[in-house]
């Protein structure tokens, strides 16, 4: 009785605002818009078809080592994302939630660790890893949201932090130290998934619908509404809107999809270790976010994409400038701390401001024709 | 363009109080810290009617909308909105059940568009705010939002970005966005501030327009907009309410005028 | 407090007993089911006093960062470093002229004049963006992280105290009686970590009292609560933003030297510090000294306590401390409401 609903609301529509014909919902402009053909920027039909013929166009240690890791950190990157760019919440657990899921298709699915791994099939250890992953997402999440946003960064380090020292001291369920290895794809189909090429359409599989996913729902009342919160949680209070149920069912969603990139990664290197979800690679998440940008959901695969080439061939660009290639780490944060300090939005963001300019009207200064 | 009746069905559920008040509040105080902001106020407001809250700067009027809305807790006393208790309840618990407000400076969301923005607003009372769908194409929240947009004028600049409209643009909007949903009961914070004198006479049109049976209280220092469009005027002072009368008694009134001669008037 | 107490009476009666009863245990002698029960008390006494000399060192810490967090809004991620750098700057100074008290200076002003820097030409240019702060911090703690792992390499650093400060010293604490004469048997306890517990509580007070009673920390407290009306007030702002940012780093770099004596500076020191010092400021409460002291305390003793009596789970039992104050009081034990 509290919530007015959708039929009221066509019943009141029609009364309330006395209009004659002249508003009726055929003349409304539909909200998804113009045709898809041409809503979708031409950039990205280009890359979707060169990335589907890609496996005739590189080796199969590019489509597996550098493909597939950058779909997989992109898609965790993206979980990032979602909760940082749309709901405002930059939130380090991501992965640690994808190394939760990983860990569970070990344990709950074979593994060469047979003492402790149950060796349940597929259709039962990856469902219930996927939800013991968002189960731990959204706890660590609703914990999270009920205090100021800024703290957020803080607690969920803290939380990753707490699932790194678990893993690596319990024993009698993560294996500790050495975590588990010899975790393989099931064999469906009767393709061997961990092969090259279909690593890569797997990863390219997933990563592209958690995109289009993301894209999609951003425009939907959830995405909308998350972002209002993001902007004005006051007055999104003040509107009706529970802030806190849609943060935490924020990280519900993005957990689900951290696990889902846990679990690809875990097959690709057949083993998880606590240090898979180490304080390093929890922070690596974030700058790659970052990197790319926080505003698109292009951004977290772009940001891994330049990630991965860094970290394969870090070693001979440092070696040119003279370091030993074990200054990774530097290399990593300076490029990090020269993207914060020119440009906070990332790659992203230094693509608009070059569009900007390129339209930029001498005379007025202003630029013509609107961004994304 | 005029609001109609509303059709029966309708109307009777969201009038049907039986006979409660609108909104009664008994006993309300709130203090921060030793300063009493607001000090033991009762008032009783009718379903539909039309109240003005007037008084001087830090006189307590805007803190007494943060009580009934939720923001923050009062100190003592209750608060029943169609004689529910909502003394307790947090903000968005009150605007699911009818009650919505504007806000002295605006409140809105500077990313999204227009439409967006009241879109959302609808969305915050309906079944629909956790769906993970697009609205389809003959959506009816996404209608009524449209509507809305033409209600309050800013029909033209539906799909721009907030951050680029006028004051007096963004103010329509803050209107906008407390009329969907179709409230019971909305509180208006001195929608007339910083307006031109044509956009303040398209306001009261707005305002006495609206359906009879939705009551509001308006904040107002611009005495002349409040006045047209309320017919009862609860006058504050120091938090406490120090009188109240039909407009016409209340502009008469000497100790009114003694209070705000040489005082703000609404500049 | 008396209003807490008034509250929650049940609580207040059930905490008291609790604390009664601990302080029972601490001076007693332990009747033989207690012994049964828990262990010697010689191991219990041990780990209560390493509980609180930890929680001195992770005080130090925890301050300033808490500091620097109410005031400036500013989450400095790359506040373990900040510690690390101490730890080795004091390590060089202590080893090179064989002075372990000037290894304290000595961190304190390189480190605070590293946080200076930090703060004149990289915090000012994004003051009010406080994500991007944030990052910078991430981005800075990646990169000292690395520049030191290649100064120094992977050895452990340790710091020894002076031999006047070295061995144990017998304290008042009853840990058992000699069964052949009758006679207390009294604890002995390393004198350094007495000494630096000593100290934290000294500058603890000292910077309580700069905060509490100066006109300074009056103006501190105030940007803490409201900064922009901080600025509105026309006080030299970016003077105090400065001074703050270099104390709290200061501070880092003078724990560092702390733990470098305790036990000991290595690549990785730096996350556990920072680790710490979250942990204990979500504890403890944002913002505040005192939050800082009680939540270092806790956080100290658990791990401690934890180590000895549930070794596997040590870990947990901080995290766990952890979530139940975020579950049940978010903004912390001393955190305003």
């Amino acid at each position: 009785m509290s919530s007015v609903d959708q039929s009221d609301l066509a019943k009141v529509q029609g009364f309330y605002f006395s209009s004659g014909s002249s508003l009726r919902p055929a003349e409304t402009k539909p909200q998804s818009g113009p045709s898809i053909w041409s809503a979708v920027p031409s950039g990205y039909w280009v890359l979707a078809v060169l990335l589907l013929i890609m496996p005739a166009l590189v080796s199969d240690f590019t489509l597996f080592q550098i493909f597939g890791w950058t779909f997989i950190l992109g898609m965790i990157a993206l979980s990032l994302m979602f909760l940082g760019g749309y709901g405002g919440m930059v939130s380090l657990v991501q992965m640690s939630v994808a190394g939760m899921a990983g860990y569970m298709v070990a344990i709950f699915g074979p593994s060469a660790i047979t003492d402790i791994s149950l060796g349940w099939p597929w259709w039962l250890n990856i469902p219930l890893a996927l939800i013991i992953a968002v189960i731990f997402g959204t706890l660590t999440g609703a914990l999270a949201v009920r205090t100021e946003g800024i703290y957020t960064i803080m607690i969920t380090l803290a939380i990753a932090s707490a699932f790194f020292y678990f893993t690596r001291q319990n024993y009698t369920i993560f294996n500790g130290f050495s975590g588990f290895n010899g975790v393989l794809p099931p064999e469906l189909f009767g393709v061997d998934w961990r092969q090259a090429k279909p690593f890569y359409y797997l990863t390219l599989f997933w990563a592209t619908l958690s995109f289009l996913i993301v894209s999609y729902v951003s425009r939907s009342p959830f995405g909308l509404a998350l972002q209002g919160v993001r902007d004005n949680s006051r007055r999104m209070s003040a509107l009706g809107f529970s802030v806190n149920a849609h943060r935490i069912a924020a990280y519900a969603f993005a957990s689900l999809i951290a696990g889902i990139g846990g679990i690809l990664l875990t097959w690709q290197s057949a083993q998880i270790s606590p240090g898979t979800a180490g304080q390093g690679p929890v922070i690596d998440i974030l700058v790659i976010a970052v990197i790319g940008g926080l505003r698109k959901p292009i951004g977290p695969f772009i940001g891994a994409f330049i990630y991965v080439l860094l970290k394969t061939f870090a070693i001979d660009v440092l070696v040119s400038l003279g370091l030993s290639g074990d200054r990774f780490q530097l290399l990593v944060g300076m490029s990090f701390l020269l993207i914060v300090f020119f440009s906070p939005d990332g790659i992203l963001g230094l693509w608009d401001k070059w569009r900007e300019s390129r339209n930029r009207d001498p005379l007025t200064e202003r630029s013509s024709g609107g961004l994304q | 363009m005029s609001i109609a009746a509303v059709p029966a069905t309708v109307a009777e559920r969201l009038s049907n109080t039986g006979t409660a008040n609108a909104l009664e509040l008994r006993g309300v105080s709130k203090y921060f810290g030793a300063l009493g902001a607001l000090v033991d106020i009762s008032m009783t407001v009718q379903p539909g009617e039309r109240r003005a809250v007037l008084g001087s700067n830090g006189a307590g009027k805007t803190t007494l909308f943060n009580c009934i809305t939720g923001d923050f807790l009062p100190t003592s006393g209750s608060i029943r909105f169609f004689g529910e208790d909502i003394s307790e309840f947090p903000a968005h618990e009150r605007i699911r059940r009818g009650l919505r407000r504007t806000y002295q400076i605006s409140l809105l969301f500077t990313e999204l568009t227009v439409l967006d923005n009241v879109y959302l607003a609808c969305c915050g009372v309906s079944r629909g705010r956790f769906s993970f769908l697009r609205p389809r194409k003959n959506d009816a929240l996404v209608a009524t939002s449209e509507d809305l947009v033409h209600v309050v004028h800013l029909e033209d600049v539906k799909d721009t970005k907030v951050s680029e409209l006028s004051y007096g643009q963004q103010r329509q909007l803050e209107i906008a966005m407390a009329l969907s949903g179709a409230p019971r009961f909305v509180l208006f914070d001195e929608p007339a501030a910083g307006l031109s004198p044509t956009e303040r006479s398209e306001l009261v049109e707005i305002l006495t327009g609206l359906p009879e049976h939705m009551g509001y209280i308006i904040i107002e220092h611009d005495m002349d907009v409040a006045l047209r469009v309320s017919e009862y005027v609860t006058m504050m002072h120091n938090g406490a309410i120090f009188k109240e009368g039909k407009p016409a008694e209340i502009e008469d009134d000497p100790e009114v005028q003694a209070l705000y001669l040489g005082g703000d008037d609404g500049a | 407090m008396r209003r807490f107490i008034e509250r929650h009476p049940v609580w207040s009666l059930i905490i008291f007993v609790a604390l009664a009863f601990f302080i029972w245990m601490i001076f007693a002698v332990w009747p033989d089911w207690l012994k049964d029960l828990i262990g010697r008390k010689k191991v219990f006494l041990n780990a209560l006093f390493n509980g609180v000399t930890l929680g001195a060192l992770y005080f130090l810490v925890a301050s300033g960062f808490t500091l620097i967090f109410g005031l400036m809004r500013n989450v400095n991620l790359a506040h373990g470093s900040l510690y690390m750098l101490g730890g080795y700057v004091g390590y060089m100074v202590a080893s090179s002229t064989g002075y372990w008290l000037l290894a304290f200076p000595a961190a304190f002003i390189v480190v605070g004049a590293f946080g200076i820097l930090l703060q004149l030409f990289v915090f000012r240019r994004m003051e009010g963006d406080d994500l991007r702060q944030t990052l910078v911090t991430i981005g800075i703690s990646i990169v000292m992280a690395d520049l030191m792992l290649w100064l120094w390499g992977g050895d452990f650093y340790n710091i020894t105290p002076p031999e006047w400060l070295s061995g144990p010293v017998q304290t008042f604490f009853v840990t058992g009686v000699k069964r052949s004469t009758g006679a207390l048997i009294y604890m002995k306890y390393p004198v350094v970590r007495l000494v630096i517990l000593a100290a934290a509580i000294v500058i603890g007070l000292v910077m309580w009292v700069l905060l509490n009673r100066t006109q300074v920390g009056m103006l501190i407290r105030a940007g803490v609560d409201d900064r922009d009306m901080l600025s509105a007030t026309g006080a030299r702002i970016q003077l105090v933003f400065v001074g703050v940012f270099a104390f709290g780093a200061g501070l880092a770099g003078l724990a560092g030297v702390v733990g470098g004596t305790f036990q000991s500076i290595a690549p990785g020191e730096d996350i556990r510090f920072l680790l710490a010092s979250l942990v204990v400021v979500i504890v403890g409460g944002m913002g505040s000294i005192t939050g800082a002291a009680l939540g270092a305390v806790i956080i100290g003793m658990a791990e401690q306590f934890g180590s000895v009596y549930f070794p596997t789970y040590a870990v947990v039992l901080t995290f766990l401390i952890m979530v139940l104050v975020l579950a049940f009081r978010p903004q912390g034990l001393m955190g305003r409401g």
